[in-house]
Order: C-alpha cells, then sequence, then structure tokens
C-alpha cells in the first residue's frame, strides 16, 4: 500500500512536471482552437509581434479596432519578446505544425524564409487587387519582401540613416550647421574640426564590430560614391572600385586623426552623443526617443559624393499557411493595417516612419511630424533610399567578410585598397560556392 | 520489504500476476522517482544530443528540409582556416584560463582558510562574482576598459602610462576576456579548495609540525598532495568550461574585433544561427565534443598517476 501511495506522489511529480512546459502549450492549443473556428465562418487568427511599451499598447489597439470593423476575423496579436530571437521561436512553430499567421520578422532573414515551405507567396493576392497600391510602399521595403519574383512578406518597418549634429559643438567650432547641400569633403573637415582629443570629444560616430551595423554604413558611403555592392548579375563582387576605395580612404582618414568614436557594438554612442563628446551621427529614428531632451541637435540628409543616398533596413510582416481561410484573413488584415491612414495612425502612436509615400499628403501628417521633431527629415529621406542589399542567402556571409574589412580599416590594421581586395576576393568564393 | 517476503515465501500460492510482480518491484519505484529528471534529461539533453549527431551529416538550415550530404561536413572544416583560427584562439584561451584560475584559487582558498577578522566578507567578496550574472559581468568589464571613457585607461592616464583599446585591440581582446572569465569564473575554484582544506586532518599538520618541517615543507608536501583529488576536478572542470567559452564572447566581443576572439563555440554559433547552415555547426559541435573527451580522458589519467589520496 505504501508502495502505491508512492506511485501516486511519483506520477504527480511527473505530470507536475510536465506543467512547467504546459505554458509553452497553450499557446498552441488557442492556435489549435481558432483551427477549429474556421470552419464556422469566422476566422481567427495570430499574430506574433516583439512590440513592448508605445508599440504594444498600438498594436493591441488597432487589433482591437479591426476585429470591431471586420465580425468575421478575429486577430489575436500575441507577444513573442525580443525580435532578436523571433526566427528560431517562428521556426519551432511552424516545425511543431502550428505556426503563426503572421509573425515580425527581420528583413535580413528573408531571403532564408523563402526557402520555407510554409511561407506563404502573397504575389498572387497582391497581384490580383490593385487596391493594395504596392507601389506606394517606398522602393526600399518593397525590394526586401520579394525573393526572386515571390513576395514573402508586406512591409512592417522602414528606417533609414540621417546626419544627426549636435548644433551647440558646430556653434562652438565655428562651423556653418550641416544642409542638404553638403558634399563628403563638407562633412570631411567638418568632422575633423569638430575633433579635439583633450576634450574627448569627436567628430562623429561609427559602430565598429564588424557586424551588420557597422557594413550597412559603409554600404550607404559606397552608393553615395556612385559605387555598388555586387555586379548586376549577383555574381561577382562590384565593391572593389573607386567607389569603394574613395569611400574606405574617407573612413581611413577620419579614423587615423581620432574623428571617430569607434562603438564597440553595446551601443554606447547615443549617450556619448547626449553627453556632448559626438559633433555627428549617421543614425535611424529608432535613436531618437533616446537623444531626445540632452543636447540641442538637428537631422538633414547624408552628405553627397555623387549623391545622397541613405540606406534601409526594413522588416517584414510573413504569412504562413495554416490554410486558406486563415491565409485569406491574414492577407486582409495586413492590407487594412499597412493602408495609408492606419499606417499614418500607427505613425503618429509609435514614430515610426511610414510605410507608403502617401502618407505624407493626409491632412494627419502635419501632426505626426510635429508630435516628433526631426521625424519629418527621415520621412522625407526615405525617397534617397533607391538600392537595396542583395536579398540573397549568402548574404549575412557576405557581410561578415565585409564587416571585417572595414574593422580592419577603422582600426589602421590594413590600408583601403588592401581590405577592399582580399574582401571582395573572399565574397567572390562565397558567391562561387555551391549553396 | 515486507512485500518481497511474502513473495519468496508463497511457494504454495499461485504464481503473481505481471502486473502484481511489477507492482511489488522495488524497480517500478526507483524509476518513477527518477522518471521526472530522466524525462528532463531525454527530452532536453540526450535526444538534441543524438539529433545534433544527424545533423551534423546534413547540409540544413533549419528552415527548410535538410538532405544527407555524409561526410562533406566534416571535410570542409578539415580546409576551412576560420576554423583553424578559432581552434588556436580556443587553445591560447584554454592554456591561460586553466592554470591561472586553478593556482589563483589556491592561492586565495589558503589565504582565506584562516582564522581573520571578517573572514566572512572575505569569502562571500570572492564569491559574488560567480553568482553575478555574465551579462552584468560583461558589461561591466566592458565600461571598465572602454578606450575613451573607461575606469582602467584613466587610471593608466594618471599614472602616467600609455593608452590601450583592450577589447577593441586584436592583439589584447583575448586576454581581456581571460581576465573576465577568471574574475568570474574564480569564486567556484575557492569554495571547492576551501572545502578541500578544510577537510585536511589537523594531526597531520599536527604531525609534520613536531617533526619540525618548515610552513612551506608542510604545505609542499602534506597539504598539496592532500589537495590532488580537488585540483584534478578542478583542472578537468575548467578546461571543459574553457573550451565551451560562449556567453563572454557573445557578451562582449562577438568574436572580435576582426576574429581574434571567435573561439570554438562563437564560430559553432556563427554558421549554425547567423550564416544558416546549422548542418555545418553541428559538426563543429562533433569535432569539440570529441577532441574534449580526448582531452579529458588524459587528464584523468595522468590525474591516476599523479594523485594518490581519494577524498
Amino acid at each position: 500500500m505504501k508502495r502505491i501511495c508512492l506511485l501516486i506522489v511519483t506520477s504527480a511529480l511527473i505530470v507536475a512536471g510536465c506543467g512547467g512546459s504546459g505554458s509553452s502549450s497553450s499557446a498552441s492549443s488557442t492556435g489549435s482552437a481558432s483551427a477549429s473556428g474556421s470552419s464556422g465562418g469566422h476566422v481567427n487568427i495570430t499574430l506574433w509581434h516583439g512590440y513592448t511599451d508605445v508599440e504594444g499598447t498600438a498594436i493591441k489597439a488597432l487589433a482591437t479596432q479591426f476585429n470591431a470593423t471586420h465580425p468575421n476575423i478575429t486577430v489575436t496579436p500575441q507577444f513573442y519578446g525580443n525580435s532578436d530571437y523571433a526566427l528560431q521561436k517562428v521556426l519551432a512553430a511552424v516545425a511543431g505544425g502550428k505556426p503563426p499567421d503572421i509573425s515580425y520578422l527581420y528583413g535580413s532573414w528573408a531571403a532564408n524564409i523563402a526557402t520555407n515551405p510554409t511561407t506563404v507567396n502573397l504575389a498572387p493576392y497582391i497581384q490580383k487587387d490593385p487596391s493594395w497600391n504596392w507601389n506606394d510602399f517606398w522602393l526600399a521595403a518593397r525590394n526586401v519582401t520579394t525573393v526572386n519574383g515571390k513576395i514573402i512578406g508586406v512591409p512592417a518597418l522602414i528606417d533609414n540613416l540621417a546626419l544627426v549634429y549636435n548644433k551647440k559643438l558646430f556653434a562652438e567650432a565655428g562651423i556653418p550647421l550641416p544642409t542638404t547641400d553638403w558634399t563628403w569633403t563638407d562633412f570631411e573637415n567638418a568632422a575633423l574640426k569638430l575633433t579635439d582629443p583633450s576634450k574627448k570629444q569627436f567628430g562623429w560616430a561609427y559602430v565598429n564590430d564588424a557586424s551588420e551595423d557597422t557594413v550597412w554604413r559603409f554600404w550607404a558611403m559606397l552608393w553615395q560614391a556612385g559605387g555598388s555592392i555586387l555586379s548586376p548579375d549577383g555574381k561577382q563582387a562590384a565593391f572593389n572600385s573607386a567607389a569603394g576605395l574613395k569611400a574606405m580612404t574617407l573612413l581611413q582618414t577620419l579614423a587615423k586623426h581620432n574623428a571617430i568614436y569607434l562603438d564597440d557594438g553595446s551601443d554606447v554612442y547615443p549617450g556619448v552623443f547626449n553627453s556632448g563628446h559626438i559633433g555627428m551621427l549617421w543614425t535611424g529614428p529608432w535613436d531618437l526617443s533616446q537623444i531626445t531632451g540632452h543636447q540641442p541637435y538637428g537631422v538633414t540628409i547624408l552628405p553627397a559624393d555623387q549623391n545622397h543616398q541613405t540606406i534601409s533596413g526594413p522588416d517584414n510582416w510573413v504569412v504562413f499557411n495554416n490554410g486558406s481561410a486563415r491565409v485569406n484573413a491574414a492577407v486582409t488584415f495586413l492590407k487594412w493595417f499597412t493602408s495609408p491612414a492606419i499606417d499614418l495612425k500607427w505613425a503618429t502612436m509609435t514614430g515610426d516612419l511610414p510605410l507608403r509615400a502617401s502618407v505624407a499628403k493626409l491632412p494627419g501628417y502635419n501632426a505626426f511630424v510635429q508630435k516628433y521633431p526631426g521625424i519629418g527629415e527621415w520621412a522625407a529621406n526615405l525617397a534617397n533610399a533607391t538600392q537595396s542589399r542583395p536579398v540573397t542567402t549568402t548574404y549575412p556571409k557576405i557581410s561578415t567578410v565585409v564587416g571585417q574589412a572595414v574593422q580592419s580599416v577603422l582600426l589602421g590594421k590594413a590600408d583601403p585598397q588592401q581590405a577592399l581586395s582580399q574582401a571582395a576576393q573572399q565574397v567572390n568564393g562565397i558567391l562561387s560556392a555551391p549553396s | 520489504m515486507t512485500a518481497r517476503a511474502e513473495v519468496t515465501r508463497g511457494v504454495d500460492y499461485r504464481r503473481p500476476s505481471l502486473w502484481q510482480r511489477i507492482i511489488a518491484s522495488e524497480h517500478l519505484a526507483g524509476w518513477a522517482f527518477v522518471a521526472p529528471a530522466v524525462i528532463l534529461i531525454a527530452v532536453f539533453a540526450l535526444i538534441p544530443i543524438g539529433w545534433s549527431l544527424l545533423l551534423s551529416f546534413q547540409a540544413n538550415n533549419l528552415l527548410a528540409p535538410g538532405h544527407y550530404i555524409g561526410l562533406a561536413n566534416y571535410k570542409a572544416l578539415s580546409k576551412d582556416p576560420q576554423f583553424r583560427a578559432a581552434i588556436g584562439h580556443t587553445i591560447v584561451y584554454t592554456v591561460i584560463f586553466v592554470p591561472v584560475s586553478v593556482l589563483g584559487a589556491l592561492g586565495l582558498a589558503v589565504a582565506l582558510n584562516r582564522k581573520l577578522r571578517g573572514i566572512r566578507f572575505y569569502r562571500l567578496a570572492v564569491f559574488i562574482p560567480l553568482v553575478t550574472s555574465t551579462v552584468a559581468t560583461g558589461i561591466v568589464f566592458l565600461w571598465l576598459l572602454d578606450p575613451t571613457f573607461g575606469l582602467v585607461n584613466y587610471a593608466l592616464h594618471a599614472l602616467g602610462l600609455p593608452q590601450q583599446g583592450f577589447l577593441q585591440n586584436p592583439n589584447q581582446a583575448l586576454y581581456c576576456i581571460v581576465v573576465m572569465t577568471v574574475w568570474g569564473w574564480l569564486g567556484f575554484d575557492v569554495i571547492v579548495y576551501l572545502a578541500a582544506l578544510q577537510g585536511i586532518p589537523q594531526d597531520l599538520l599536527e604531525a609534520s609540525e613536531i617533526d619540525g618541517a618548515s610552513k612551506w615543507a608542510t604545505f609542499r608536501s602534506v597539504v598539496l598532495p592532500l589537495l590532488g583529488p580537488a585540483t584534478l576536478f578542478l583542472v578537468v572542470w575548467s578546461t571543459i568550461n574553457a573550451l565551451q567559452l560562449f556567453d563572454e564572447i557573445y557578451v562582449t566581443t562577438r568574436g572580435g574585433p576582426l576574429g581574434a576572439t571567435t573561439v570554438l563555440v562563437f564560430y559553432l554559433y556563427q554558421q549554425a544561427f547567423q550564416f544558416f547552415n546549422a548542418g555545418y555547426g553541428a559538426a563543429i559541435a562533433y569535432v569539440l565534443f570529441v577532441g574534449i573527451l580526448i582531452i579529458t580522458l588524459f587528464q584523468l589519467w595522468v590525474g591516476r598517476k599523479r594523485v594518490y589520496y581519494t577524498s
């Protein structure tokens, strides 16, 4: 009898032990409930996101608004934690057969996500419905949704790099403030004049951890100098060019004169800028909330060599296949959610840039620009984001190679031509390797 | 106990059914007790270990179904210069980390194994880094070692010494990681040594004192040999930990600058989760596993010849 009691106790323990993991299975049980719900004409779909704070409130509010106006569909936003780790979680859900209907995923994953058979190609939905007004989305955002002719997502976020400058430091150094006519020469001279080692003051800041954060700023410079990343057929590296050399040389010159604050990748530079030790940043609207209220700052477009191009890092809403009823519902939601009026509402609530060009013509746009000083410059700068990084599965490897090249120049370990030649050779090796 | 006695003595009864025997068996209760742990270990350790072995024979990006490619991942590894560089960094790190942390802990443990005022405070101070999260440790060191605004360079400047790049200098970064991890892990080694020191019988120490041995001779000939089992354990354990270094790198340098701190497990992570070469990453994991196994067996073999006492 004692033994049977023990068995009962231990089996209770096992059940309790399994109960620990039960919290995660509750998410999937709602998934199956919604699957059965779709048979009755009413469709329940889930949307996975990593929004917190203002954005978290906004996504809930807009989902509620959608549900109220669309009686046949119920969208349930679910928080998946930090977006950095979303891919692993979504993949686990896909492997488990219960993917979310919609998930926020980084644009840099697009080419790899396209290889997954559960990812829905949205091209047929968008092509047969002109009211999507697809070309109204900014080009840079559209580029990242498109992989080999498939459209694997709807733009979810768009940003770009603009020049943010400390007005006080410019005044102290006696330099006129940056304008939209600024050239690289103006930029270089200003960066050197703003540098003062005795005050630990730097003209510019650069993220020097060899990650994509290091690389994309270099791409912007490469494009400004008239260069391209890859050859038109995408089979050869093209950055080892006169334009590439010019960009690398600018980095080398400024680094040699200690005019660049090298951030180690742990996001120190906004604090250093706020303390008045950095004259200029090339950064995006995500830093706006951090730098507001410290130094008097201004925002303008990046300086030009041949042109004023910038770079954008868009993210996507990706739809996963849970049967046609739910796919249709997901498409209906995304079309509504990214429509100009709702997009402006979202932008006003969160401070994110509008996804569509036409949003700037809406009557509420002025209120948005006034709510976030500086955001208007970033929004207008989207017109300068005319090129995109290659959307290929090998891009992460290319990025790593170029990141090392830029870092070696910034640290003075290689000269520009040597770094470019070596990187181009490695990238050609990556591109020619059988996948 | 009583149940078994009944079964064995009850010859005139009919043989109990299988169910009764299962219920009566002590094995069942035993297995039931360990079942929660066994299930957890199976789900979170054994199945992934087996699965990653299969993965290492595949071209798999974890996104689309993979396919088997035989030993191709392992063949590619043998020609991969970055893999070789990662092995080099891992070995340099291990060769410095293990002796420094074990010898450092021995010294500290001896120093702390005394009756001093406030000894509890000192012991606590040594132990605290161990219970501090790696992320916090990493961020603190990033700040301390910041080339422009860090406290360490400030101190060097005050002493008139040249400024250093530390974690941002490819020639210094790996050594900074050694310092950071020794600081973080020393507490554990000290605790083990302290326990071992306090387990040394007082009469042996008294006997050597009566025999006229100096303090150093006592330490060398009595204390040190008796600490043998603890030392062996710490060397094996620290080596395994050092070869699997990842968290500290992930939080601070992310393998840089210029790949100077790309150790094996970080390279594995890059391949599997940044470049989507999960099969290749799994192959690296298995090479590392075999390496650790060989090194550990060697250490235990040496240990058996050199360690005379068992605790």
